[in-house]
């Protein structure tokens, strides 16, 4: 389902149905329209470039989620929204680099969206956890694993891929690699 | 090994809906008999759905920094970092409140605008009303004139009475015009029932106001005043009180301010909620902290406990027009009163020192 889009700003509905469809032009013009919105506000507020694309990419995953939850209400403006998620988090940033956050200057108006990022604050944790397991796994089976679960390769593809004389060695090998990223991400 | 290994697979292909449903059927079986399968299902789900979001928030963030690199970043930062000039940085920042101000101060010229157009005609009208007033007025004179005349026939002495205040240690009484206007001689008796003669010393028809000058050598230095002039507003509701001489004793009357605006929306007067009689005229009125808030002038005649009082701006612009050297320890003005703090009995009991009865012949 592809919606051709004329303006550079796509509407609230286009954005969600989107989203929820995977359309990647979807999130392209979404993203394209909305940044120069955050980065005048880091800007504005002891931040610089690469800070506004950490904020605002974390401000729509934020957003992603919540439409792909399916909780996610047309009451607001999506921008009113994103701009009020991306204050919040790096208004936490601020604080947390005990940088000064007093004097706010604002651009738009703002929601009440603390128990979002709290969420997604959680999410973020779980997604770091993932990455560190994944990264102190070594190889092969960090690629073995991502194949599988990432890149949806069958066990075919992969013993292939990795040059086992049978799926069943490859079989043998996921399982351990599996055991012990397990074992890595559900350690507290 | 090679049991966990199958097991392992069927709760993937269970948890991702690929097994048939009599596998279905089984699995469920051997999963509700053994604890130990029921956990690694309940864990593996877990897992995956952590792999599963893991992996989504990884394509976004592939799909994002495409995006991002779509973007010319410098140009858009050119456009919206903080501009080097405070106005330009201060209009960026509050661009919807500054218009918001803007709208709301032409709707407001607008309004005015109107108002004055429509008010032209309304001032016609009011014209009128006030020429209607005046012939009642002039009506209401002849009245009293006969009536006076009726009085002098009898040979008792026309005799007004009123109130005043000290407003310097040597004998300056200020009360209201009105009270000794036309008078042919004029005395001041004190709480103790002594009368001095005084003076006309300055008027001010306008404002309502007079100061006398007690001109009598038996006539003793008062000393410092205890009240000061208050020199801001009167907020409404503000509690206050009057003391005076509606009768020859001296009499406390109690209340408050009710309109920041006298008779008819007159500006130079405050409504007062208090009850006063003839003879209260001219008397202080003071806030709970001993300060002079106005001069009772006046009252609704037709409405009970409405009094109107000359705002204390007035009192202070009547003594600042007499030449200050003629005024020794005249009364302070906008400086703490030393009533402040006291109970209000302690304060009419000092402050009845400094009010008299006025009476004109």
């Amino acid at each position: 389902m592809s919606i051709k889009l004329s303006s550079s700003v796509p509407t609230d509905r286009e954005v969600v149905l989107g989203i929820l469809n995977n359309s990647e032009e979807a999130l392209n013009k979404l993203y394209a329209g909305y940044f120069p919105m955050v980065l005048q506000f880091i800007l504005n507020n002891n931040g610089d470039e690469d800070d506004a694309k950490d904020v605002y990419q974390e401000a729509i995953i934020v957003l992603y989620n919540k439409i792909k939850n399916g909780n996610f209400e047309l009451s607001s403006k999506l921008k009113t929204y994103l701009y009020s998620v991306s204050r919040r988090i790096w208004l936490k940033k601020l604080t947390q680099q005990r940088k000064k956050t007093n004097n706010i200057a604002d651009f738009e108006d703002v929601l009440a969206i603390d128990e979002d990022v709290e969420q997604h604050e959680q999410k973020d944790m779980q997604f770091d956890k993932m990455k560190v397991a994944l990264e102190s796994l070594g190889e092969p089976c960090k690629t073995i694993i991502q194949d599988f679960y990432i890149h949806n390769l069958s066990m075919q593809d992969i013993c292939e891929k990795f040059g086992y004389t049978n799926t069943d060695n490859a079989k043998t090998q996921k399982y351990k690699c599996l055991q012990r990223l397990k074992k890595l991400f559900f350690q507290p | 090994m090679r049991n966990e290994i199958e097991l392992e697979s069927i709760i993937e292909d269970y948890l991702n809906g690929k097994l048939t449903p009599e596998e279905r059927m089984a699995f469920e079986q051997l999963r509700s008999n053994d604890p130990i399968v029921d956990h690694k299902v309940v864990a593996h789900k877990v897992f995956l759905d952590s792999m599963k979001q893991y992996a989504n928030i990884l394509l976004l963030k592939e799909q994002m920094d495409a995006a991002h690199d779509q973007i010319d970043v410098a140009a858009i930062s050119e456009k919206v970092k903080p501009h080097p000039s405070r106005v330009v940085r201060i209009w960026r920042n509050n661009r919807s409140a500054i218009a918001v101000a803007a709208s709301f101060l032409i709707l407001a010229a607008v309004t005015l605008l109107s108002y004055y157009a429509q008010r032209e005609q309304q001032g016609n009208i009011k014209l009128l009303d006030r020429r209607i007033d005046r012939l009642d007025k002039s009506q209401g004179d002849i009245i009293r004139v006969i009536t006076s005349d009726a009085k002098h026939t009898n040979r008792t002495p026309a005799k007004f009475g009123g109130t005043g205040f000290a407003v310097s240690s040597n004998g300056f009484i200020l009360t209201n015009y009105h009270v000794i206007k036309g008078a042919d001689s004029i005395y001041i008796q004190n709480n103790k029932g002594v009368s001095f003669k005084a003076r006309k010393f300055y008027v001010d028809p306008i404002n309502d106001i007079a100061v006398l000058k007690v001109n009598d050598n038996s006539f003793r230095n008062l000393g410092i005043l205890p009240y000061s002039i208050k020199k801001s507003g009167t907020a409404i509701g503000e509690m206050v009180y009057t003391i005076g001489y509606p009768k020859d004793d001296i009499v406390l009357g109690n209340g408050y301010v009710s309109s920041k605006t006298g008779m008819n929306g007159d500006s130079l007067a405050y409504q007062v909620a208090i009850s006063v009689n003839p003879g209260n005229s001219g008397g202080p009125l003071l806030d709970n902290k001993g300060n002079i808030v106005g001069v009772i002038n006046g009252k609704e005649e037709k409405t009970e406990n409405v009094a109107f009082a000359v705002k204390s701006k007035y009192i202070m612009e009547a003594l600042n027009s007499i030449p200050q050297d003629s005024l020794s320890n005249r009364v302070a003005y906008g400086k703490r009163s030393t009533l402040q703090g006291l109970e209000r009995n302690r304060q009419v009991t000092k402050v009845q020192d400094y009010v008299f009865m006025i009476k004109v012949y």
